[in-house]
């Protein structure tokens, strides 16, 4: 096998390293400065108010339309989402009340090991 | 010189037709495979069975369903990071940390969280630290019957445990685990220029887009290190011959870009509190007008930290043991990086098993 520094294929892994490290460093170092947060947060808060603008006419043009709006949508997931709760604490009802019953099949309380463990060095068993 | 002979130059002339041979090859199973790759599902990921607790909005207790025939006294809370889903603690079997508590006897629940809905743009740290852990600290205590929980949190998942274990102080917290937790969030210098106050109008952003979009939390973390991703997939390309190399590429890729929004008015109090005035290292934090103070919690703490961390370094992390309050506390450094401690075959080397060494004379 040829070692390390002779291996095409090594020194071009070697290199892809090396290239990351530096590039990352250098865009770290010009990312550090003052200018640099200034810059990227000026773009940012001009693509916030934008957008925030968009949201608003967006919201004008489909109440226009006639169609449902942003509202009424997250009015109807969050009725899914009670109902999906409710469907939930019924299904855990269900698997208490299975357990209590104790029968086969499902998870439930009865069915959990003891809370007995020892550490392997005070009870001196394996891991 | 034959071409049997050895080395010019260090070159060892004799392995030279084996290694293009093995070029070759690799060259088709890349064509192949790299069809398979695009044409392919990633694995299934968080797998491990589990039940949910309890669900509300952006918050999901799971208890994962015991595996041993007998398990310690306490239950485990793993708090997770806010920025990120908690399958990255349960990738797939032999590498889900889950798995391994679960094999070694401990009783595991999970705080996950989902994408805030833009109607819980108003959530605030409050509603973290005195509701939501709160809730299902209780919530573990109920389903398992026991008064004392161990706490574990990832990375920001352990700012608030930390948070939640200096307000609750008298208890029921019996340890407390973190990785990578910040304290110090000078030290956290990119993070820190990024969100200069000088240019980086908090209140604007929030209330002009309310919750703070996925696409901004991934970019800020990628570009703490700008060229990772395009070497990572000159890697992956290099590597597609090797079905392990990309399964386990697929899993991190998948998780590293699943990056959740964070809730408007909770981010507007990281900003304000712990990037612009440090208040957790300055002993100045309040959570609802009550003081969090490290120095408070007692309780036995170990801190696992990465040697490599470029989200969280050392110098923001370091402060956590030397302000708690705690007399039996341990800090651990570990070989790799934000992910890779907690995750992936490193992990499963050596964070684990110090872990379970750790926790288990604490767990009775």
């Amino acid at each position: 096998m040829a070692d390390k520094s002779s291996d095409p294929v090594a020194l071009w892994q070697n290199m892809i390293g090396e290239m990351e490290k530096g590039f990352n460093a250098f865009a770290n170092q010009a990312m550090a400065s003052p200018q640099f947060s200034k810059a990227v947060n000026q773009m940012g808060g001009a693509t916030a108010g934008a957008q925030k603008q968009l949201g608003e006419l967006m919201e004008k043009y489909l109440v226009a339309m006639n169609m449902p709006s942003r509202a009424q949508m997250v009015g109807m997931a969050e009725r899914l989402q009670s109902i999906e709760g409710q469907l939930n604490e019924i299904k855990a009802m269900l698997h208490q009340m299975q357990g209590g019953a104790n029968a086969s099949g499902g998870y439930s309380q009865t069915r959990r090991p003891p809370r007995t463990k020892r550490p392997p060095s005070a009870g001196g068993e394996q891991k | 010189m034959t071409a049997a002979g050895p080395d010019l130059a260090g070159l060892d002339l004799a392995s030279i037709p084996a290694r293009i041979q093995t070029e070759v090859e690799r060259a088709i199973q890349r064509s192949i495979k790299g069809v398979e790759y695009m044409s392919s599902a990633g694995p299934s990921l968080g797998s491990t069975p589990k039940d949910i607790l309890s669900s509300r909005g952006t918050m999901n207790l799971y208890h994962y369903r015991p595996v041993a025939d007998e398990i310690y006294r306490v239950p485990i809370l793993i708090v997770m990071a806010t920025t990120n889903r908690g399958y990255i603690l349960d990738m797939v079997p032999g590498q889900s940390f889950i798995e391994f508590l679960l094999k070694r006897g401990y009783d595991v629940y999970m705080l996950d969280w989902t994408a805030p809905k833009p109607e819980e743009k108003n959530l605030r740290i409050e509603d973290y630290v005195l509701d939501f852990i709160p809730h299902c600290v209780e919530q573990v205590q109920r389903d398992s019957g026991e008064s004392d929980v161990t706490v574990i949190g990832y990375c920001f998942g352990g700012v608030l445990s930390v948070l939640y274990g200096s307000i609750f102080a008298d208890g029921p917290m019996k340890n407390l685990i973190c990785f990578t937790t910040p304290v110090d969030f000078r030290e956290m210098k990119l993070f820190q220029n990024f969100s200069d106050r000088r240019y980086f109008d908090v209140d604007h952003l929030v209330d002009s887009i309310g919750n703070v979009p996925p696409e901004m939390i991934l970019s800020s973390f990628e570009m703490l290190r700008p060229a990772s991703r395009a070497a990572s997939q000159v890697q992956l390309w290099e590597n597609i011959w090797n079905d392990e190399f990309v399964k386990s590429y697929r899993m991190f890729d998948r998780w590293a870009t699943d990056t959740l929004p964070l809730a408007g008015e909770y981010f507007r109090a990281i900003t304000k509190d712990l990037m612009w005035d440090n208040k957790l290292y300055n002993d100045t934090m309040t959570v609802g007008g009550r003081k969090a103070d490290i120095a408070d919690i007692k309780v036995p703490i170990l801190h696992a930290v990465a040697e490599h961390d470029h989200i969280v370094p050392y110098g923001a992390a370091k402060h956590l043991i030397t302000k708690i309050g705690s007399a039996d506390k341990e800090e651990v450094i570990l070989k790799g990086g934000h992910v890779s401690l907690v995750a992936g075959a490193n992990a499963v080397r050596r964070l684990w098993p110090k872990l379970d060494s750790w926790l288990c004379e604490r767990s009775t």
